[in-house]
């Protein structure tokens, strides 16, 4: 049996440290065993604190308890299935309540755990039964909706003098002779995390008579176990080589390790002079980054540690006594949040790009002038139409969607029912009818000055004729002639578009 | 359709192109002996070298053109596979109605070494069936072996008189209303390139009626990367968190270019000397600066990193 398992307390009272949230918790177990309903409990704090211990003396409190953590997979039909069901269904057989424990509630995977949190939340919701919750990270997001719900209780590190005296009991019981100063080292490396210093005693003294200085050796500092943002807390708070070096050690991408210290250098460092010298060791870490690139020769790699590490950290003056909060590039999540108008960006260069043999570079280099030549109607239905954009592509430069030029329709259509009534029954019909075809044309051609122009007599010939068979046939009304021509003449306007941009039809008229 | 004015106006023979006469001179006899070597276009942004390609392969290729050129700029992927099969298998079929094939390769600075080292093959290979030609802004950046199969031509940025001629012409075929002195004006803006001189052009003739001087100012400023004064003046004020979020956003959303982002800190930073806004102590530590992070995003740095670190060379000096 492992010597975490073994001395795991099983009493409230042999719990170490943590009075306060003992009594809470006390509390808690008895209003429960009174028949009170009580919010559910959350504890949270850094590993080998005890939390799960907490968790499972209280569970004996109880007449029977459901647990699951992290090694099962929790997406919201498995909890709702086996934790949920629990939750809503009361023991026939004795009144006892069901204790429903949630392990490394932080844990839960996004995509891997799909809806975890939403059941966890409507389990809160609607159970009869006590839950606790159990979590590292107070901030994490998957908690952010969950702890408005619960009672929280923060777990506090045990201190060194509890984990050695803890050390020491130990090694009484086991029969191994020690060493005050090793296991005094031992508590200290451990940093308030019980279990593992009781983990790293069982290397040294499982099986042996005594433990010396000399075994401190054997075992390695914790910090090979921290994560990214440890290693960056470290750089930020030390001005010690040894400890800088020992966090630069991680496996995670350089160049993302790179990322997070910039991110938090102005989060902790307060003083400009400081900021301004540990971007610049940021800056020549980054060039070393670059000249591995570009040479594959990634020993370069080695100089840019050292740089963003102990640079970074020999850029304050002291250390700060304060807490900052950290937190990932903003630039990456700035890449998440405007995918979609990143990727819009990206397809309208891609249209440019095949149309005006430029790179997409180059085409963005030209958004600032089509964004101002869009503001012109005329202007941007042309382009548009001769780039091939969407309407959702048109977005890109303006928000509105491209109308035909308001103006120009609506004087040319006056002009034109003016020129009707002057000349209804007149053989002048053919000329009039050019002048019906003139507004809608003008949106197309090259620019509305040039329109009348480039109206050629091919394009007109084959309108003018019906216009004329129109005026012969027709006996009705002037409005019903009118709306025709209107139709027909915009009929064929989207049939030319059609067969050019296809687009015409995303295009309000 | 016409579209964007940089393409109605682009020059489709070699006797329209605006300026470079040495080059298209040695060109034309390239196009009359029907056979040319490998060439490469260097110079920078907007002075016809695009243009003169294509102008030289519908000049040699004649009718068929389209089916005997390939062209591939920086956003078409141009890794050593795109190389080894794309290229390849292009420069493998014999010409149809023409004398040669060619490939015209764009911003060939933008492709990787070992893309470049690939392609050295493709352009010995094939010297019967195909002819290359190369683009960049910096020769620097090809491999020297390209270099030396291919005849050099240095495009210079295009004479004031040249683009004002070629302004004046689409100011005429557009009908516009537009005095030499707004031309003048777009001119001294576009710095030899002929490219922003036609859309300021453009972008200015649909701000009104007629183009003004104002017209053209407006567009002119509109058209620089936004908020980067806003930018830098935060830093200045001792706000780099805000400064840097803005940074962010230019480059990231906007897809503002370190270089432009450079050239805009640059200038900006100079006005403000000039209008009397800065100390000329810290103006020139801030060249040293900028001129730096210049440097080191050339060689390869990432440029957002090197970017927020300028900033916070402005940062210290707030109190100065």
């Amino acid at each position: 049996m492992l010597w975490t398992e073994k001395y795991r307390p099983h009493s409230l009272d042999k719990v170490i440290g943590n009075a306060k949230a003992k009594t809470e918790i006390k509390k808690w177990v008895d209003n429960w065993l009174k028949g009170e309903k009580q919010p559910c409990l959350l504890l949270v704090g850094p590993p080998g604190t005890g939390k799960t211990t907490l968790a499972h003396i209280v569970a004996s409190e109880f007449s029977d308890f459901v647990e699951l953590n992290a090694s099962d997979k929790r997406s919201y039909d498995i909890i709702m299935n086996t934790v949920g069901e629990a939750s809503a269904t009361m023991s026939l057989f004795n009144q006892g309540l069901k204790l429903i424990i949630l392990d490394e509630v932080d844990g839960i995977h996004g995509t891997d755990d799909r809806g975890g949190t939403r059941a966890i939340g409507k389990i809160i919701k609607e159970g009869k039964h006590p839950i606790i919750l159990i979590a590292n990270d107070f901030y994490s997001k998957r908690l952010a909706t969950i702890k408005t719900k619960c009672t929280v209780i923060k777990i506090q590190k045990v201190h060194t003098n509890s984990i050695a005296a803890m050390m020491k009991r130990i090694c009484k019981e086991e029969g191994v002779k020690f060493d005050d100063q090793v296991i005094k080292e031992l508590a200290k490396r451990s940093s308030g995390d019980m279990r593992s210093a009781i983990n790293d005693l069982e290397v040294l003294a499982r099986g042996v008579e005594s433990i010396s200085s000399g075994d401190l050796e054997v075992i390695g500092e914790k910090d090979s176990r921290s994560n990214v943002f440890d290693s960056v807390r470290r750089v930020l708070k030390s001005k010690d080589l040894k400890k800088v070096r020992q966090a630069m050690r991680l496996d995670e991408d350089p160049t993302l390790v790179l990322e997070i210290i910039a991110e938090n250098i102005p989060r902790e460092y307060e003083k400009p002079h400081e900021i301004q010298k540990a971007y610049e060791m940021v800056s020549l870490a980054d060039v070393h980054f670059g000249r591995a690139r570009s040479t594959r020769n990634y020993t370069y790699w080695r100089y840019a540690s050292d740089l963003m590490g102990l640079g970074v950290a020999l850029a304050k003056d002291e250390t700060y006594r304060k807490f900052a909060r950290y937190t990932g590039s903003s630039s990456f999540a700035l890449l998440g949040r405007t995918r979609s108008k990143r990727d819009l960006r990206d397809r309208v260069a891609e249209k440019m790009s095949e149309k005006l043999h430029v790179s997409h570079a180059v085409a963005i280099s030209q958004f600032p002038y089509l964004e101002i030549m869009f503001e012109n109607d005329e202007m941007a239905y042309e382009i548009a139409t001769y780039l091939g954009l969407s309407d959702d592509e048109v977005k890109q430069f303006r928000k509105r969607k491209i109308k035909v030029p308001r103006k120009a329709k609506s004087t040319k259509k006056d002009q034109n029912n003016q020129q009707k009534k002057e000349e209804v029954p007149a053989s002048a019909h053919g000329e009039s009818s050019l002048f019906a075809k003139s507004p809608l044309k003008s949106k197309t051609p090259s620019s509305g000055k040039k329109a009348k122009k480039s109206s050629t007599p091919q394009e007109d010939a084959p309108q003018k004729d019906k216009k004329v068979s129109q005026a012969k046939t027709k006996t009705k009304s002037r409005k019903r002639v009118s709306k025709s021509k209107e139709e027909t003449s915009s009929k064929e306007e989207k049939k030319e578009d059609g067969d050019k941009g296809k687009q015409t039809s995303l295009f309000q008229f | 359709m016409s579209g964007p004015w940089v393409e109605k106006y682009r020059p489709g023979s070699l006797d329209e192109i605006v300026g470079q006469e040495h080059i298209v001179q040695r060109l034309k006899k390239y196009v009359k002996d029907e056979s040319m070597p490998n060439l490469m276009f260097t110079g920078p942004a907007g002075v016809g070298k695009t243009t003169t390609a294509l102008a030289l392969a519908k000049s040699i290729l004649g009718e068929y053109w389209r089916q005997n050129f390939l062209e591939l700029n920086a956003s078409d992927a141009r890794g050593i596979d795109t190389v080894r099969t794309n290229i390849k298998s292009f420069c493998r079929l014999k010409p149809v109605g023409a004398p040669f094939r060619i490939i015209f390769l764009d911003e060939v600075d933008n492709m990787t070494k070992d893309a470049q080292h690939a392609l050295r093959r493709e352009m010995e290979m094939y010297t019967k069936t195909a002819s290359f030609i190369l683009s960049c802004n910096y020769s620097s950046k090809i491999i020297d072996p390209i270099q030396s199969r291919c005849a050099i031509f240095r495009f210079a940025p295009v004479k004031g008189h040249q683009v004002i001629k070629r302004l004046e012409y689409i100011v005429d075929q557009e009908g516009l209303d537009c005095d030499l002195q707004a031309i003048e004006t777009i001119v001294y803006f576009a710095e030899g390139d002929i490219r922003k001189a036609i859309n300021i052009l453009q972008a200015s003739s649909s701000v009104g009626e007629k183009i003004t001087e104002e017209n053209i100012y407006e567009v002119v400023s509109k058209a620089r990367p936004k908020d980067v004064r806003k930018m830098l003046n935060k830093s200045l004020t001792g706000d780099f968190m805000g400064a840097r979020d803005l940074l962010r956003e230019i480059m990231v959303l906007q897809g503002t270019s370190g270089e432009d982002m450079v050239n805009q800190i640059y200038q900006d930073v100079s006005r403000m000397a000039m209008e009397g806004n800065m100390d000329e102590q810290l103006y020139i530590e801030l060249i040293e600066a900028i001129g730096e992070s210049d440097f080191r995003i050339r060689e390869g740095a990432n440029p957002r990193i090197q970017l927020e670190a300028l900033l916070t060379k402005f940062l210290s000096r707030s109190k100065a």
